[in-house]
């Protein structure tokens, strides 16, 4: 079916949102409220476009395709809707922007300029409002800047279910909040942060720590456990700082975490900030040691199938044999992201016949003469020789430092078998990737 | 000049109880049922051009249909949230003749075939609610609801809390479902309302108070009432600068001029009319030049820029300013917002706070393109009408009254 | 908090006019302000109970309506009708007296039309009508309290 937006022919299904096919054809259509995983409000009136035979403008987020639908987003009529939607949105709204989180990435901000709005001509007092609340869960409010567009709030209903937030009070005096002694509580809060189309709630982990236009992302997946909810890597190379990697962003995969992620794996990207800093071994002492004869390796099951094939076909070469064993978690999986599987690519793993019995393991370990560890988190403290892409690692035998995920590009299979890549970020690691050490091995 | 159909019952004494209520025809037309299809009584009502009473003025019969052509578990919904400023009729049919609508909800009941019926009663008229329970309580009694009954069905009394917006249908609703009294947002094709998903027909009380008349006498007899487009009668409704501020029922179609002097008394203190606004605080103000012009009807409100709205007259005389009373009904309006829409939310409040420059005569040019064009904001863009509305309002003062306006501008 | 027996009995013939409990969040913040006078967290508490549904969503409607009083006051209510016709007929008067004589003893709130228009200018005492007010009607009635 064919629908003519801005005189373009755009090809659609039937019943679909129309709001949805302008996203899906990257056409720009301004919103606050609508969100493509939590559906349809219609409080914000952003939306608004012209339809050929209906009298007044129409919602785009409560419209449905049908044949032959003539829709104009640019007229000059709408602009002024827009134009005017947004002047009444900035009247109650604090003037913060220099010194607000959201700078670079706030709606409201984008737009304003988009509609060539400047500061507004406000001479009637402002509607003060709570600020720097802490609602938990490491999310601040400030309800001055909220639009009231409800995402966060659709996001504690109807998503985790888990109802911390609503709207208290009526008309201009409503805002969002929790109630009294209840705070946002639940493993997905900080979505929340994200879902806020202006900077109304913030991290208090990434609050003011950098400008958001400072950064660069990489497109990656979360290591945290075997769902591969896809990332944003933000990152950015500063000379005063070794920290490099600012925060995980979800990346929209409707078969697999939409626009969401769990708290834990969102702030897991602390650890791409360690780095080994003890002594790293030399190659050549490793092959010397490769010539006794019951060697095992022990293999991470997080690593990407490149670096598991790598590893796969260094242990064949030289004889040693292979495992990995899972990273389960009774505790961690939920019956939404979450899994019990800690690893990112067990199944990768599995695909690749690794050996994966405990029992085996353990005899081999046993009786080995050497074990390598290819980053596996069982075998951290002991000593061996380490490949290690982190730090905490025990010094007593060879240790080989080796660039992590945020440095690699590769494939992972998540729990339900989807195949996935994940691109490296382009700073540069200062530990070789492990499938470069491993060809000096050979 | 008064004809009192609905409001027949309404100077009898004691008419609220049952034993003098069923002395003075109520719960008659319900006889009338045993030998009618439902489908017949709606098609009555529409023959009798009976229009909603409740400000919008639609079509009851269509409506009725509607609701009638789904099958399964349907609800009849009557609005008593009557919250208007200006208006305050319904209130007189659930204290002074409770039996009535109760009769009225029976026979609209038995039309679409629901078996639950709710009266939605803002929260404020509790005395007057608990008169409609004690009315109800009688008719179960009585056997003319309930379990027992010919028309088996439950009537339930829900207050309303305070808000405004919930008398806009679908705000109703929300409330009736026990949320915020947000607005729904509208359905593109004609569709009845609907309760937890099941089709449901709201009608305000007036609307549902008329039925019985119809049934027991006829459309024509209806229609014998009023103009063409604007059938039977209404309780017009008079406040403000008036002698004899009151509800007095009368045929669509009377002079408005000839209402104020006669029924309303005229003008208190011997004063001139300055303004009326029509139909309640949301309809545009009419000054007094077309006021004389103006038929108590749909069409001659519109033709005139206003509307009928609910038939609430506010009248104004010579010192009014017009100033102050735009400012009374822009803090109105800005308390009474959902809040749920951006334009209206933000809209409201900044006309009702740019008004104080205007009160103080600190105004300037800039503010009063503020007013003109915040109400543009406001129109056409939201979820229901309560924004447009408070435009219009805006609007019709700005076009009959700029001068005093500006007089405030420093 | 807990409703009391009588309250109980009532909530559960209410209980079968509503196709779903959801429905009683309304009646029962009512019953709950009658019983206590205002509506405590602990009665938010067992009307999320009874109700099913989240305590966020009990305090949300109820902030929502300006007749549910989310704190206890020990002063009774005087409601003064503001909107135009009561304003027209001399509201403000009638507020800016009982401020300046009633409000050691009584909260004196503004409110918009409570339909009485047709008799402004008006105001509730602790929610019973009283129209046409005047300041002689006002003495009389409040004196000594
Ligand atoms: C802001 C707003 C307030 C309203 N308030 C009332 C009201 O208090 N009572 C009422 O009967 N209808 C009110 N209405 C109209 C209702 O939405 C609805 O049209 C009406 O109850 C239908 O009944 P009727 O067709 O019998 O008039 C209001 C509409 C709006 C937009
Ligand atoms: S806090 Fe943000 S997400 Fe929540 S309603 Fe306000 S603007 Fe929307
Ligand atoms: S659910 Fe798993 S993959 Fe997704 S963000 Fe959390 S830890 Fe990462
Ligand atoms: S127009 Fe106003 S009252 Fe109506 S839904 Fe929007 S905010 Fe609420
Ligand atoms: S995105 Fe459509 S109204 Fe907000
Ligand atoms: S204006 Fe005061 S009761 Fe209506």
């Amino acid at each position: 079916m064919k629908i003519m937006i801005d005189e373009t022919q755009i090809e659609c299904k039937e019943g679909e949102l129309l709001i949805d096919v302008m996203l899906n054809n990257n056409i720009s259509i301004p919103h606050f409220c609508y969100h493509q995983d939590l559906g349809a409000d219609g409080n914000c009136r952003m939306c608004m476009v012209e339809i050929k035979g209906e009298k007044r403008p129409q919602v785009a987020c409560d419209t449905l395709v049908k044949e032959n639908l003539e829709v104009f987003t640019k007229s000059k009529n709408i602009n002024n809707v827009k134009r005017s939607i947004l002047e009444l949105e900035l009247l109650s709204h604090p003037v913060d922007c220099p010194i607000c989180d959201q700078a670079g990435e706030c709606k409201l901000q984008d737009y304003y300029m988009d509609y060539g709005l400047y500061e507004s001509h406000l001479t009637t007092p402002k509607t003060h409002k709570g600020k720097h609340i802490d609602l938990g869960s490491h999310v601040m409010l400030d309800q001055e800047r909220c639009v009231l567009c409800t995402r966060c709030i659709r996001f504690t209903s109807n998503i985790t279910k888990t109802h911390e937030l609503g709207i208290i009070g009526r008309g201009d005096n409503a805002k969002v909040g929790i109630a009294p002694n209840k705070p946002l509580s639940n493993p997905y809060a900080m979505n929340v942060v994200e879902l806020c189309p202006v900077g109304a709630l913030t991290s208090k982990d990434f609050r003011f720590k950098q400008r958001v236009w400072f950064l660069d992302s990489a497109k990656s997946i979360c290591h945290g456990c075997s769902r591969g909810c896809n990332i944003f890597i933000d990152y950015n190379e500063t000379k005063y700082t070794t920290e490099k990697i600012h925060r995980f962003r979800s990346r929209r995969n409707n078969e697999i975490n939409q626009s969401f992620l769990c708290d834990y794996g969102r702030l897991s990207y602390k650890e791409l900030n360690e780095k080994y800093e003890g002594k790293i071994s030399d190659v050549q002492d490793l092959k010397k040691l490769l010539k006794v004869e019951k060697k095992v390796a022990l293999v991470s099951p997080s690593l990407s199938l490149e670096q598991l094939k790598s590893v796969q076909n260094f242990t064949q070469k030289h004889k040693i044999a292979l495992f990995s064993l899972p990273y389960l978690d009774e505790n961690f999986g939920d019956d939404w992201l979450k899994t019990n599987e800690r690893s990112a690519n067990f199944k990768g793993v599995q695909e690749l016949f690794i050996n994966t019995l405990q029992k085996e393991f353990e005899e081999a370990f046993k009786n080995a003469e050497l074990i390598i560890n290819f980053d596996h988190q069982l075998l951290k403290n002991k000593p061996l020789v380490q490949f290690t892409s982190t730090q905490n690692v025990n010094q007593e035998n060879l240790v080989f430092a080796i660039a992590n995920f945020a440095h690699e590009s590769g494939t992972l299979i998540n729990c339900d078998e989807i195949r996935q890549r994940f691109e490296a970020s382009k700073y540069k690691s200062q530990v070789p990737r492990l499938v470069e050490l491993l060809e000096q091995l050979s | 000049m008064e004809t009192k159909i609905v409001s027949k019952n309404f100077d009898i004494p004691n008419a609220h109880t049952i034993e003098v209520a069923l002395k003075n025809t109520r719960y008659e037309s319900i006889h009338n049922l045993i030998f009618l299809k439902p489908q017949t009584v709606i098609d009555m009502i529409k023959a009798s051009g009976l229009r909603g009473k409740g400000g919008g003025g639609a079509p009851s019969g269509a409506k009725w249909q509607l609701a009638s052509d789904y099958i399964g578990e349907k609800y009849l919904v009557v609005n008593g949230d009557e919250s208007e400023p200006g208006t305050f009729k319904d209130r007189q049919i659930i204290a002074k003749d409770p039996h009535l609508l109760i009769e009225g909800i029976i026979v609209t009941c038995f039309a679409i075939g629901a078996k639950n019926a709710y009266v939605y009663v803002r929260g404020e008229y509790e005395e007057f609610s608990n008169i409609l329970q004690l009315a109800i309580d009688e008719a179960y009694a009585k056997n003319f609801l309930g379990n027992g009954a010919i028309i088996p069905i439950d009537i339930t009394i829900h207050r309303g809390a305070g808000a405004y917006i919930c008398g806009e249908k679908s705000a109703l609703l929300e409330s009736l479902e026990g949320n915020r009294g947000h607005p729904r947002l509208k359905p593109k094709k004609p569709e009845p309302e609907f309760y937890f998903g099941n089709p449901t027909l709201v009608n305000n009380v007036e609307t549902i108070a008329s039925v019985p008349f119809i049934v027991l006498h006829g459309a024509e007899a209806y229609r014998a009432y009023g103009t063409k487009d604007s059938a039977g009668t209404l309780l017009f409704a008079i406040s403000g600068h008036v002698n004899s501020a009151g509800v007095y029922e009368v045929p669509f179609g009377t002079s408005m001029i000839e209402y104020i002097e006669k029924l309303g008394g005229g003008i208190k203190n011997g004063k001139k009319l300055k303004a009326v606004i029509p139909g309640g605080a949301s309809t545009p103000i009419l000054p007094a030049h077309l006021v004389k012009e103006a038929k108590l009807d749909y069409e001659s409100l519109k033709a005139l820029g206003s509307s009928l709205g609910t038939g609430g007259m506010i009248v104004m005389d010579e010192d009014t300013s017009m100033v102050k009373a735009l400012k009374n009904l822009l803090r109105f309006y800005h308390h009474e917002s959902c809040g749920q829409c951006t334009p209206c939310r933000e809209g409201t409040s900044w006309v009702d706070k740019t008004m104080d420059k205007f009160i103080n005569k600190s105004a300037t040019h800039e503010d009063l393109q503020i007013l003109k064009g915040s109400s543009k904001s406001m129109n056409g863009q939201t979820i229901c009408v309560f924004a447009p509305a408070v435009s219009g309002v805006i609007d019709g003062f700005l076009k009959h009254f700029e001068d005093e306006f500006l007089e405030c501008i420093v | 908090m807990s409703f009391t027996q009588a309250n109980i009995i009532k909530i559960a013939s209410l209980m079968h006019r509503y196709p779903q409990k959801k429905a009683l969040v309304l009646p029962l913040l009512w019953l709950a302000q009658k019983q206590e006078g205002f509506i405590s967290d602990e009665f938010i508490n067992t009307i999320a109970e009874l109700t099913h549904m989240p305590y966020m969503h009990i305090y949300s409607v109820a902030s929502f309506y300006t007749m549910f009083k989310l704190q206890k006051s020990d002063k009774k209510t005087i409601e003064v009708c503001r909107t135009l016709s009561c304003e027209l007929n001399g509201s403000e008067a009638i507020k800016k007296y009982l401020v300046e004589n009633y409000s050691k003893n009584y909260e004196i709130v503004a409110v918009e039309c409570m339909g009485a228009c047709g008799g402004s200018p008006m105001c509730t005492i602790e929610g019973k009508y009283m129209e046409n007010v005047t300041i002689e009607m006002l003495d009389e009635v409040l004196h000594g309290n």
